[in-house]
């Protein structure tokens, strides 16, 4: 025999993170696949009525408009009819999502960066422009909404009273305004994950060689050349991984959005996590918050494959 | 020495015995609060209060951050199968989406026709549903933590103005406009979550948005558009409030208190830190209707018991819900925690009698009570709220007129409402 006789151990020392991780991220993500293809309103009496449920594929009949009962994958083909009210709502929240993520991940990146080359030096004093960089990540997402929602106030906000200082002349209800809310929420997105960027960052800057600096140096290059040429290649994995944990992010922020939006802008401003909340707790649409969770997760997986791939590539060469 | 041991043998079982034989009912009930309010000593105090004047029941209060946590944590408890609480305070409007949800119960059984003619009548209006749909409303809550919508005002800004407390509309706007400085609003209307501080205007102006019906609203109504075109003239025509959508809800009553406001609307919940801080005197009123008259409209929080618990834990909470809402209770609540008393008998007791000389604003609070009207309060209520607001907002911002606004939101709730008929 030639085979080696098989070892358990190694089995038995992963047993219990198997467990937990098919306990409390396999089975509900089943069970929300299952369920996103279950018609229920628990807030609605049971009454029998003609209907089409306004859900494309479900043939009209009598039946309860509380549920529950099987539609198949009419939810997944309501979501992408934009002419249907859920159609409606996923084009909505999608756009607003990938709008959110496409400012606040690069913006927040850029600024963490520049923060890191600042205060990546040894002048006295450094440590408190450190801390206070840092210290928006360290407060709780509703203790930084809370602050925002003061400085966001009319009139004497400070946010406000910054802006009209530069000439600006325009509304001022940034958590109210349908145009301006998105952008409110960005904001704070920003002003807090920036601080905590930059520390990743700052650790890359101290990790890197002097050497091919003074080398740079010699051979007369600018203060932008290194930058660009030494600093940036060879952080490269470091921004791979604050984009992949900031866009991570971006899907998971909601706290801000309860605090600052909730419910006062219909539709403009909703985030896709903050529109599951909406439709599972506070309108009580089961079904469609379940096909709209399996939506967030399809999504998250997808990237965390690609960006597996991505930096297994990159580990080869 | 084995004797003894065989005396304690035996003492400890009739000991158990006895002890099982008097088994306690927990009264485990959720209670909207932040933990650290002197709200959770009051409540506490009552609790130890009724523990031992009663043996055998436990109350055991269970502190929720706000009215949603609460729905959210019974509807999610329930649905897993975990313990129900027995009661739970939760906001009156919500009844029918409870109700529909199957975790509350119909009090009918308990309440007795005594016991519910002493409530003052405004505050049941939201708390019954014919959910068999046998043409009479079973009962579901029982007022608990109410409140309405108050004009508070300046008194000495008002006299110093040479100016009467105004009684409708016209004058409301033009005091409003007479009190307005650099450094001062006229009044503020705190509108950014609209429905509750524009349903006395509605109501003022010859209609409520909503009847007692679960499917009917009247948004696109003249009355009620006319009512959304006088929030819009204050600003517009008066420059007496500030423009568009105000969201100064937590703000406002500072203001009043510093003098950067000569009138707000606010819940009548704000009443006792205003008097506790006004170094002016002050009064407060209903809402002047568009042609006199005074109007407001409730609010709050009522007590609903669980579906699914047994009869003993069941009759055991509604014997302390009996007693959390005699009038002495309701008085002291009212007096100690800012809410309503809610009892017509409570009025006679010496306890609230002393109270009102001494602050006479309560008085003037409770004569409003009769003129309020019904809290907007439909089936899928969240939808048909989001949609009002939308389009409150909408016109607030100047995005729209109120009137096409208003037919928008009547379409959008009519195709909502209309699988419920």
């Amino acid at each position: 025999m030639t085979q080696k006789s098989f070892n358990p151990l190694p089995y038995l020392l992963i047993l219990p993170t198997l467990i937990f991780i098919l306990l409390f991220t396999v089975y509900p993500t089943f069970q929300v696949l299952r369920e996103s293809q279950v018609y229920f309103h628990p807030n609605r009496p049971e009454r029998q009525r003609d209907t089409d449920l306004n859900l494309p594929g479900i043939e009209s009949e009598t039946r309860s408009i509380r549920g529950p009962y099987n539609v198949g994958f009419a939810y997944f083909r309501a979501m992408f009819n934009p002419s249907t009210t859920e159609g409606e709502i996923f084009y909505q929240v999608m756009g607003n999502t990938l709008r959110y993520t496409i400012v606040t991940v690069p913006v927040s990146i850029l600024l963490a960066f520049l923060f890191a080359l600042l205060v990546n030096r040894t002048v006295q004093g450094i440590g408190l422009a450190r801390v206070a960089l840092f210290y928006p990540t360290m407060l709780p997402m509703v203790s930084a909404a809370t602050i925002w929602l003061f400085f966001f106030t009319p009139e004497y906000g400070l946010w406000n009273a910054a802006l009209r200082f530069f000439g600006y002349r325009g509304a001022e209800n940034w958590v109210i305004n349908r145009d301006l809310a998105l952008y409110g929420l960005m904001i704070v997105a920003i002003w807090k994950n920036a601080g905590y960027f930059m520390i990743f960052y700052l650790a890359g800057l101290q990790g890197l060689p002097d050497d091919i600096f003074e080398a740079a140096d010699l051979d007369g290059a600018t203060w932008l050349t290194k930058i660009m040429k030494i600093t940036l290649p060879l952080l490269r994995r470091t921004t791979l991984f604050i984009t992949v944990i900031a866009i991570i992010g971006a899907f998971q922020n909601i706290d801000h959005a309860l605090i600052l939006t909730n419910e006062l802008v219909t539709g403009e401003a909703d985030l896709l996590l903050y529109e599951i909340y909406q439709q599972r707790f506070v309108l009580q649409n089961y079904g469609f918050a379940n096909a709209l969770t399996v939506v967030m997760i399809t999504l998250l997986l997808l990237f965390t494959i690609v960006n597996f791939l991505l930096s297994e590539r990159s580990d080869d060469q | 020495m084995k004797r003894s041991i065989l005396v304690v043998l035996v003492l400890l079982l009739l000991g158990a015995n006895i002890i099982s034989a008097q088994e306690t009912v927990t009264v485990e009930i959720y209670f909207p609060i932040s933990v650290d309010s002197p709200i959770t000593e009051i409540l506490n105090g009552y609790a130890e209060a009724y523990m031992s004047e009663n043996d055998g029941v436990e109350i055991v209060w269970s502190f929720e951050g706000g009215y949603g946590d609460v729905k959210n944590r019974l509807l999610t408890v329930a649905e897993g199968g975990g313990d129900v609480p027995a009661l739970a305070i939760m906001l009156a409007t919500d009844i029918y989406d409870l109700r529909n949800a199957e975790v509350i119960q119909s009090l009918d059984a308990f309440a007795s026709e005594d016991y519910l003619s002493d409530f003052v009548a405004a505050w049941l209006a939201n708390s019954y549903y014919d959910f068999d749909g046998d043409g009479t409303g079973e009962l579901y809550s029982v007022p608990f933590q109410r409140s309405t919508v108050l004009l508070y005002y300046n008194a000495d800004l008002l006299a110093d103005a040479g100016l009467d407390v105004p009684t409708n509309w016209e004058e409301l706007a033009t005091t409003a406009q007479a009190l307005t400085t650099d450094e001062r609003e006229g009044i503020l209307i705190p509108n950014s979550w609209p429905y509750w501080l524009f349903q006395p205007f509605a109501a003022g102006s010859g209609q409520n948005i909503v009847s007692d019906s679960d499917t009917e609203v009247f948004f696109n109504n003249d009355d009620v558009v006319e009512a959304l075109n006088f929030w819009v003239a204050l600003y517009e025509e008066y420059d007496a409030t500030p423009d568009g959508v105000q969201s100064n809800w937590g703000d406002a009553p500072g203001a009043f208190l510093d003098g950067s406001a000569a009138m707000i609307l606010h819940s009548s919940g704000s009443l006792r830190t205003i008097i506790d801080n006004a170094d002016f005197e002050f009064g407060v009123s209903g809402i002047p209707g568009q042609d006199g008259g005074s109007f407001t409209v409730t609010g709050g929080g009522n007590l609903y018991m669980s579906a699914d618990i047994d009869d003993a834990t069941a009759q055991a909470a509604w014997d302390f819900v009996e007693w959390l809402t005699a009038p002495e209770r309701t008085v002291d609540w009212s007096i100690n925690a800012g809410y309503y008393n809610t009892r017509e008998s409570g009025f006679e007791l010496d306890a609230w009698t002393a109270f009102s000389e001494e602050n006479p604003q309560v008085d003037e609070a409770r004569a409003t009570i009769d003129s309020a009207v019904r809290e907007f309060s439909v089936q899928s209520l969240g939808d048909i709220r989001n949609i009002l607001h939308a389009q409150i907002l909408a016109v607030l911002n100047g995005e729209t007129d109120a009137a096409s606004a208003m037919e928008q939101a009547q379409t959008e709730a009519e195709s909502i409402l209309s699988i419920f008929e």
